[in-house]
């Protein structure tokens, strides 16, 4: 068994998932009304009520999508992993260093190719990530704007409304074939992990992926499990190899009530743990 | 010499007025008579002739089929005035001269129906066209009233079909093309049982679609539907398209343009060439996206393609019939142009127009132009700047899409050829 690496916590990968059904649906039920005479919208077109029924979803999905951009940046800020996550996806220089020296690997000018580390989350996946940021934003505002019409048109001419249609539609054709392009290349087509990254359904990378894509955290990783793991009391829940310091200690060690997922699993472990070793009164 | 003269003048009187005596006698007797005289021979069902063509023609007469028509008191000879009793008797067939003339009693009929279209078609050598008994039959003609009667009002149009129908007699006589049997019966006025062809078409004096008297001549038809349609005739009549058709303006529409002829539905049917699904997508813009009329009058087409890109017009595309098609915002039957006051899109109804689907919108709504074009070169701001946002993003996509694509298909191939060293 080929040790495992945490990438995505089980938190990670619901918010991964519910991202995942509402930009599908956002994207079918978007351009079935672009495209609305093509093969494949007859299937709501045929319904009674398809369209307005598509309407309804579309804007249903745009809410969901928004309150889950606005649930991640809570959890990026009140969790320590999400902090971590946020300090980890800032670009740097290091970023365009593996940028120019993939490009060289690729063009086969780094003969033979050069063995990069690169950090937690690559140069891939943070301008993936920022330009999901900047999409979302983009989509949310021009949607908005498109759904209360009424009200926008009180304030602004209409032509303002048409550039809002036309930036809605055009984001959503770059952000769409993005995903397909960047994304599921990154995840799927990747000779790496071709047929599939299964990270976002175990929340796990393998020692390989982690070497390939991530090796400057494995190696980060691995200096923490000599040195640091030692700090963490004896009493410490151990969970899917993963220690977790119980409550009291840890407030204790830190000094205030710490406010991260992990701390909360502490204590349902804790909790677990109370009630298995219940003896009766 | 006297008595001589006194005699001659008896016998003058009496060889001058016995035959008058004889004479009315006999037409009485003939008028009175029960029609033995002719249905002796002519109640026999198996009594033919042969035509010049050489066809077998039944001679046979129904006796109670006579009787209970509208014409069961009066005589044969009435009506077939011109069959020569003695020779007619001793066989000569030739002589029997069997034209009927029904003016002789129906002046006013005969009237009409020789300013009609049948009979001029009759004139000109028609042989088919439709004489008086092909409309009523012979000699079992009923009452209009009667619900046998061929020209009882639900059976008109059967008597119509008999030839209008017959594909064959249609191609012949070039009358475009037949009329389905079931077409007018499933239209909305069919179903009624009470508006049938004479009901548009005119009876005796029907005339002919060219003839600017005929009902059914182009710039006539609003009136001819007016007659049961009264208020939708007024509102026609003072639209854009009214006044130009009765101008003549044959691309002009009329009602049978958006509704069709014999088979109009009613709005509600998805088969009704008015059916709010096809409002936008044939009804208006057979003319107003069709190239030689938008060429011709120089209307532009523009309404109908800009009206396709709108969120109204794609949503309707895919079958939402909450959004706006061209009678929303135009109006049906009173469509008025822009600048006439009383218009739907006139620039002071516009706010109104608009908050019939979208409440509360404001003075501001309904200020812009709707019917946009994205083009840089636009006559429009908005125009413009769409025109520009979409040449942007086009460039952007290409660019960012085409980048990264060219960057993960290197990043395979490298990864591929290393693999395979």
């Amino acid at each position: 068994m080929t040790k495992k690496y945490l990438r995505m916590t089980l938190n990670e990968r619901m918010q991964h998932l519910n991202l995942a059904v509402n930009f599908t649906l956002l994207v079918i039920t978007g351009f079935a009304l672009s495209y609305s005479t093509a093969f494949w919208v007859s299937p709501i077109t045929d319904i009674p009520m398809g369209m307005t029924f598509r309407g309804f979803l579309h804007r249903l999905c745009g809410v969901a999508t928004v309150f889950l951009g606005g649930y991640h940046l809570l959890y990026l800020a009140f969790t320590k992993r999400g902090r971590g996550i946020a300090k980890d996806m800032i670009p740097g220089l290091k970023d365009a260093v593996d940028l120019w020296e993939t490009l060289k690997n690729n063009f086969f000018i780094n003969r033979p190719a050069k063995d990069l580390k690169m950090p937690r989350f690559n140069f891939r996946e943070k301008l993936e990530y920022l330009g999901l940021i900047w999409g979302t934003i983009v989509m949310t505002v021009t949607g908005l704007i498109l759904w209360f019409k009424t009200e926008w048109l009180q304030f602004f001419p209409m032509w303002t409304w048409d550039v809002a249609r036309a930036v809605h539609f055009y984001e959503a054709i770059l952000a769409t074939l993005t995903i397909i392009v960047w994304h599921f290349y990154s995840v799927i087509f990747n000779p790496d992990v071709y047929p599939m990254s299964w990270a976002w359904i175990t929340g796990n990378l393998t020692e390989h992926e982690m070497k390939e894509e991530h090796g400057l955290e494995l190696e980060k990783i691995k200096a923490r499990e000599r040195g640091e793991l030692k700090e963490f009391p004896e009493t410490a829940v151990i969970v899917d190899r993963k220690a977790y310091a119980l409550r009291h200690q840890r407030i204790k060690k830190e000094g205030r009530e710490p406010l991260s997922v992990s701390g909360f699993y502490g204590i349902v472990q804790r909790f677990n743990e109370v009630i298995k070793n219940w003896k009766g009164t | 010499m006297k008595w001589r003269e006194e005699r001659n003048k008896t016998w003058m009187f009496l060889w001058g007025v016995l035959p008058i005596f004889l004479i009315f006698g006999w037409m009485i007797g003939v008028a009175w008579s029960d029609n033995s005289l002719c249905l002796g021979c002519h109640q026999d069902e198996s009594l033919k002739k042969q035509d010049v063509r050489g066809r077998s023609i039944s001679l046979f007469v129904s006796e109670a089929g006579f009787k209970n028509s509208v014409h069961g008191i009066i005589s044969c000879s009435d009506c077939h005035t011109r069959i020569q009793d003695d020779v007619h008797a001793e066989g000569g067939k030739k002589a029997a001269d069997k034209s009927v003339n029904c003016g002789t009693c129906h002046r006013q009929a005969e009237k009409e129906y020789l300013q009609g279209l049948h009979s001029k078609m009759i004139m000109k050598g028609t042989e088919r066209a439709a004489n008086c008994y092909d409309c009523h039959g012979k000699h079992n003609i009923l009452g209009s009233k009667n619900p046998k009667s061929m020209i009882y009002v639900s059976n008109i149009d059967k008597t119509c079909n008999r030839c209008h129908a017959d594909a064959v007699f249609v191609k012949e006589h070039a009358l475009g093309a037949a009329i389905p049997k079931e077409e007018f019966k499933e239209s909305v006025h069919g179903k009624t049982g009470e508006i049938t062809c004479t009901n548009c078409h005119g009876g005796h004096s029907l005339r002919s679609l060219i003839d600017p008297k005929s009902t059914i001549f182009r710039s006539n038809i609003p009136q001819t539907c007016g007659s049961c349609h009264p208020d939708i005739t007024k509102q026609f009549t003072e639209s854009v398209h009214g006044i130009l058709a009765a101008r003549g303006r044959s691309d002009s529409p009329t009602c049978t343009t958006c509704h069709g002829f014999h088979g109009i539905k009613a709005k509600i049917d998805p088969d009704s060439p008015v059916h709010e699904r096809r409002i936008a997508m044939t009804t208006c813009p057979q003319c107003h996206a069709a190239e030689r009329i938008s060429k011709e009058y120089r209307i532009t087409t523009v309404p109908v393609k800009s009206y396709y890109d709108s969120f109204h017009g794609l949503s309707y595309r895919g079958g939402d019939t909450f959004s706006a098609n061209c009678a929303s915002c135009h109006g049906v039957h009173e469509i008025l142009s822009s600048a006439d006051p009383k218009s739907m899109i006139h620039k002071d109804n516009l706010q109104k127009t608009c908050g019939n689907c979208h409440p509360g919108a404001s003075e501001n709504f309904a200020i812009g132009k709707i019917h946009t074009v994205p083009s840089i070169k636009g006559e429009e701001f908005g125009e413009k700047v769409v025109g520009w946002v979409r040449i942007i993003y086009i460039l952007l996509i290409v660019a960012v899409i085409g980048g990264l694509t060219f960057f993960n298909f290197m990043d395979w191939l490298r990864k591929t050829i290393d693999r395979a060293h």
